[in-house]
């Protein structure tokens, strides 16, 4: 429900008020705070897909949040293990510094997959399991006229949500594109997280908003990550701060929430993913 | 309630054997205090006897006031401030009923009866930390766009602090926004604001009396933990028909008055609509000139008395507020309350009021997006019966007692959805929950320096069926439902809750008075914000959610100056808060059947200083206000345990207040505000999410940081055109302070590699013109 919060922002009441009271305009402007330096603490991303593999596991650092770069420094000498839920073991290799890769564990949906990382002296553990694959059915587009004037294109994902008892079933959907939403973009939440929670077993209908600079004859790839809950929680949690929508006055922003016990930052993820690809027109 | 009421008479005989004995040859001297132009009554006017040195009396509430006194000639002085001191005699050899007229002054300059009528009521009565504000001076205060607002006016008392630029919303001594216990006319009034936060729902021309309090809250308040907000609108004048209304760059405003029968009752309607939205209508974007943005509010009250002993008022509000953009999204709320109320007086001494209330917050969202769509409503419907009486023993000793039962209903939020929006309709279950209060209380003069007011709130708390209730494990799993049938009792709470208060007089003019205030809340407000929105969840307490209780005790020195000319207090106090609401990480409030899980329980503990020096009356009138003050907060699951600071812990708050009656057509005036940033969180670090390729910020200390020095001057003139009306500038933030309002933390648009951080101010300086008029 980002609509929602999207809409209800003081922000937008002082630009629908504006012609009224020419002078209630807010104002922006960029500010030097002094941020305490925080020691470098780990961060560990572990992915396993029902694609083929080899997959990865990435250590590195974090940094001070002003600091003018784009790097983080990786962490090696890891000892990281992988097993499944049938016995199958594998120990990774540092392919470069702080990439790791496996070797031959293979993505099985239903599966549980354990993550043991061992690194600068301390344990990290997490487990997941790969959810049933779920299919896209179709997708469409629509050329979409907006309020603000902005357009863009909609589209639209089809797929049918299996009936579970018990559980509920989490999704993401990725959209890419070099001019749908572009790498590091300031409002770049690049996919968008839902439950079946109030549509149990029904056919699911999801919607992609795309920037105003996708054209026509582009092409767009959607992917449908079937994730578990506690990978749903960490990008529910991480979208609660990344997202440009939230209130300046929205409550105090924790880390997402990990599924790595030990304090690591990050997650340990195995999800199915299913692909496909639509031209706009 | 018969049971419980004589039940509470005994109790409080069996407490204070005085003040029923030796009653030989005293009679009571009782009636109404009102003004004599409109017929209003007046609350806390001033009787007393200059034959006995310290016995008096103040009207309450509904204008009532009782003496008991020995046989004998008496010299009564009557006085309110801005009103002329009236002195009358009598001889009382029986019970009297004898109703008070007082007659206004006019707008005066330098005026010397005026010294005559001050007051030591701030020093000698035994309300701790409570503020009565004059409308004259809310009048003059200036606020946001020109709007007189009671809300953003108390916001300048010491002890109370705004919960956010130019937002209604407030913290009482540490206290949450939900905290405060803001009752119309009796009624509780659950989303006090308009314009998503921005403007009180209170229409100032509706308004007669507010008292605040923020500490030593008396037994017949309950409900809240931190303050009572307790706003009493006019009741209309009784003689003759009128009127006033006011132009301003917001809304417009009208109120009609007069009597329904002469002397014996009156009705008084008020009214007021914005129009920013017919501003939108210009504009040549058809999606921008469809769009609706306005609230209005309608305030309706009308009284009769019936003799001597009886008096009714039938009283209603009913506000909207409404924003909309066509086919995109539409947002409506609103509150609605009525109130019956009958006074009656038995004998001389027991003045009794019932109230019949229905008080109703809805909230509507609408979204729809090309062909999908879906609405949200939620809201609290209230059913209040509350029963008080006021007994005044003697003249050294008043009693209160009554009983309150409210019934609540929770509409927690019910989606409808269209196709195809992928939602189905959901229908959370209404909540349902009785709460009730019985008290008593007993002001006494132990001595003459010495007045105590003791008393003792029992409270109780049930949430009813029907429903099917959950229970959560630790993580917040569900692992059981009970289903229960209408009227089924699910969870009850009860709480015993003491309120104690002494004042010892040094002399005429100073005195230490000191409290301690036990208060429980069962209602809980969920937001998804630090200020408040529409959308904010009033939820019960239940088998999951337990209630809120707080602690408070206080300390104060008064001392007036100069012919209490000048008010002076320094007051200290320290409350403790028990499960006070957080919320677990990501936790989403809207449309969750399991919000209960999603909530933390923490202890809040603020303490603090706070110094007042106001002069009420004369050419220059106004206050200064300083709080010095810690906040605190402690959850298990937030900051490793550790404490923190609270959101509204801001160390320093100033406030300075200033009216200059110049002459008889200027009025200026100008407020000043000074407080320490919010306490917040911002990141420390950031790291690299390799598999999503974007960098994400990294927090470890919650509420770790201080947003910048908050500080604003305002400046008001009114220039009066004649006996009926009047024009006045204000202008907001003169110095055009870029307060900020929020800083946000967001990769640089032009270098994604550097960080940076973004200030945003909303109000810079504004000037603004009201015109207003009387007929």
């Amino acid at each position: 429900m980002n609509i929602h919060a999207m809409f209800v922002n003081r922000l937008t009441l002082f630009i629908l008020l504006a012609p009224a009271a020419c002078c209630l305009l807010s104002c922006q402007k960029i500010v030097s705070i002094d941020l305490n330096e925080a020691s470098p603490h780990i961060v560990i991303e572990g992915v396993v897909t029902d694609s083929l593999g080899p997959y990865s596991v990435i250590l590195s650092m974090s940094g001070d949040y002003f600091a003018p770069s784009s790097y983080f420094p990786p962490v090696s000498g890891a000892h990281i293990i992988m097993t499944d839920n049938m016995n199958q073991q594998d120990t990774l290799k540092e392919i470069v510094s702080g990439t790791y890769q496996t070797s031959t564990i293979k993505g099985i949906p239903g599966t549980s997959y354990q993550m043991k990382v061992a690194a600068q002296g301390t344990d990290y553990d997490a487990v997941s399991t790969m959810p049933q694959k779920v299919y896209i059915d179709s997708l469409y587009s629509m050329i979409r006229t907006s309020f603000g004037g902005n357009t863009g294109y909609d589209i639209y994902i089809m797929f049918k949500d299996p009936p579970q008892t018990n559980n509920y079933n989490y999704y993401r959907v990725n959209a890419q594109s070099s001019a749908l939403i572009p790498t590091d973009s300031i409002d770049g939440i690049r996919y968008r997280l839902f439950t079946d929670e109030l549509t149990k077993g029904q056919e699911m209908t999801v919607r992609i908003r795309s920037g105003d600079k996708v054209a026509k004859g582009d092409t767009i790839t959607i992917e449908l990550l079937s994730i578990d809950k506690a990978a749903y929680d960490y990008f529910n949690t991480l979208s609660k701060i990344l997202s440009s929508d939230q209130s300046p006055t929205s409550l105090a922003p924790q880390n997402p929430t990990s599924n790595i016990s030990g304090g690591a930052l990050g997650y340990f993820a195995a999800y199915t993913v299913d692909t496909k690809k639509i031209v706009l027109h | 309630m018969r049971v419980y009421v004589s039940s509470a008479i005994v109790l409080f005989l069996f407490l204070s054997p005085i003040s029923s004995l030796s009653a030989q040859d005293k009679y009571s001297l009782s009636g109404v205090i009102k003004n004599g132009e409109t017929g209003e009554v007046l609350i806390g006017a001033a009787i007393i006897i200059r034959e006995l040195p310290g016995i008096g009396a103040l009207s309450n509430a509904y204008g009532f006031y009782s003496l008991t006194l020995p046989e004998g000639r008496y010299t009564y002085q009557t006085q309110f401030m801005g009103f002329k001191m009236r002195i009358d005699s009598l001889v009382l050899n029986t019970n009297r009923v004898v109703n008070i007229i007082l007659i206004p002054v006019l707008i005066k300059v330098n005026d010397v009866t005026v010294s005559g009528e001050r007051s030591n009521a701030n020093v000698t009565s035994t309300e701790v930390s409570e503020n009565k504000l004059e409308m004259k001076q809310v009048e003059s205060i200036p606020v946001l766009l020109g709007e007189k607002d009671i809300l953003k006016t108390i916001q300048l008392l010491p002890g109370i602090k705004s919960a956010g630029e130019g937002s209604t919303g407030f913290y009482s001594r540490g206290g949450g926004i939900d905290q405060n216990l803001i009752v119309l006319d009796e009624a509780p009034v659950y989303n006090p604001s308009h314009l998503l936060g921005y403007l009180s729902v209170f229409n100032a021309d509706a308004i007669k009396d507010v008292s605040v309090i923020t500490g030593g809250m008396p037994a017949e308040y309950g409900g809240r933990l931190s303050s009572v907000v307790d706003i009493r609108t006019n009741d209309g004048n009784d003689k003759e028909f009128g009127g006033s209304g006011g132009i301003g760059l917001l809304d417009s405003r009208l109120m009609l008055d007069g009597p329904i029968v002469v002397d014996q009752g009156s009705f008084i309607v008020t009214a007021r609509r914005s129009y920013a939205d017919l501003f939108l209508h210009l504009s040549r974007d058809t999606t921008i000139n469809q769009a609706s943005l306005y609230f209005y509010d309608l305030n309706m009250k009308a009284n009769y008395t019936l003799g001597d002993k009886d008096r009714i008022f039938l009283s209603g509000y009913f506000g909207r507020d409404n924003f909309s953009y066509p086919n995109i999204f539409g947002f409506n709320w609103g509150n609605t309350t009525g109130t019956l109320r009958w006074n009656h007086i038995f004998g001389d001494h027991l003045f009794s009021n019932t109230s019949f209330i229905v008080s109703d917050y809805e909230y509507t969202n609408s979204v729809s997006s090309g062909t999908s769509q879906f609405e949200i409503t939620s809201g609290i419907k209230d059913l209040n019966f509350k029963e008080d009486f006021q007994y005044f023993t003697s003249s050294q000793s008043t009693l209160k007692f009554g009983v309150n039962s409210i019934y609540h209903t929770f509409v927690p939020g019910t989606i409808t959805g269209g196709t195809p929006s992928g939602l189905i309709s959901v229908n959370l279950e209404h909540r349902y929950a009785l709460e009730n209060g019985i008290y008593f209380s007993h002001e006494l003069n132990v001595f003459s320096s010495l007045k105590v007011n003791y008393g003792l709130r029992f409270s109780t708390f049930s949430l009813l069926g029907p429903g099917h209730i959950y229970s959560y494990d630790s993580n917040g799993d569900p692992v059981d439902t009970a289903v229960y049938s209408s009227g089924a009792v699910i969870k009850t709470y009860t709480s015993l809750e003491p309120r104690l208060s002494l004042n010892y007089l040094l002399d005429e003019t100073s005195s230490i008075k000191t409290s301690y205030t036990r208060t429980t809340q069962y209602l809980h407000l969920l937001s998804s914000s630090t200020e408040t929105n529409p959308s904010d969840l009033w939820i019960p307490s239940s088998n999951n959610v337990p209630p809120q209780y707080a602690d408070q005790v206080d300390l104060g020195y008064f001392r007036n100056f100069d012919d209490n000319a000048f008010e002076t207090s320094l007051q200290i106090y320290y409350k403790n808060m028990q499960n006070v609401i957080d919320y677990k990480n990501g936790a989403d409030l809207q449309r969750n059947p399991n919000i209960e899980s999603l909530l933390l329980y923490g202890r809040g503990w603020g303490y603090g200083a706070e110094l007042l020096i106001r002069k009420r009356y004369g050419t220059i009138s106004g206050w200064i206000g300083y709080t010095l003050s810690r906040t605190n907060e402690q959850f298990a699951q937030i900051n490793d345990g550790q404490p923190f600071p609270a959101t509204q812990d801001r160390t320093h708050d100033i406030s300075v207040v200033f009216i200059y009656d110049y002459s008889s057509t200027w009025t200026f005036s100008a407020t000043w505000v000074y407080n320490t940033g919010n306490a917040v969180t911002f990141p420390n670090g950031d790291y690299r999410d390799y598999f999503d390729q974007r960098k994400i910020p990294y927090y470890t200390n919650r509420n770790g940081y201080r947003m910048p020095p908050y500080h604003r001057l305002d400046f008001s003139a009114t220039w009066t055109l004649g006996p009926h009306s009047n024009l006045n500038f204000s202008i907001y933030n003169v110095y055009d302070r870029m307060n900020a309002y929020s800083i946000t933390f967001r990769p640089d648009p032009n270098n994604t590699n550097q960080n940076q951080a973004v200030q945003t101010t909303i109000f810079p300086i504004i000037p603004s013109v009201t015109y207003n008029f009387t007929f």
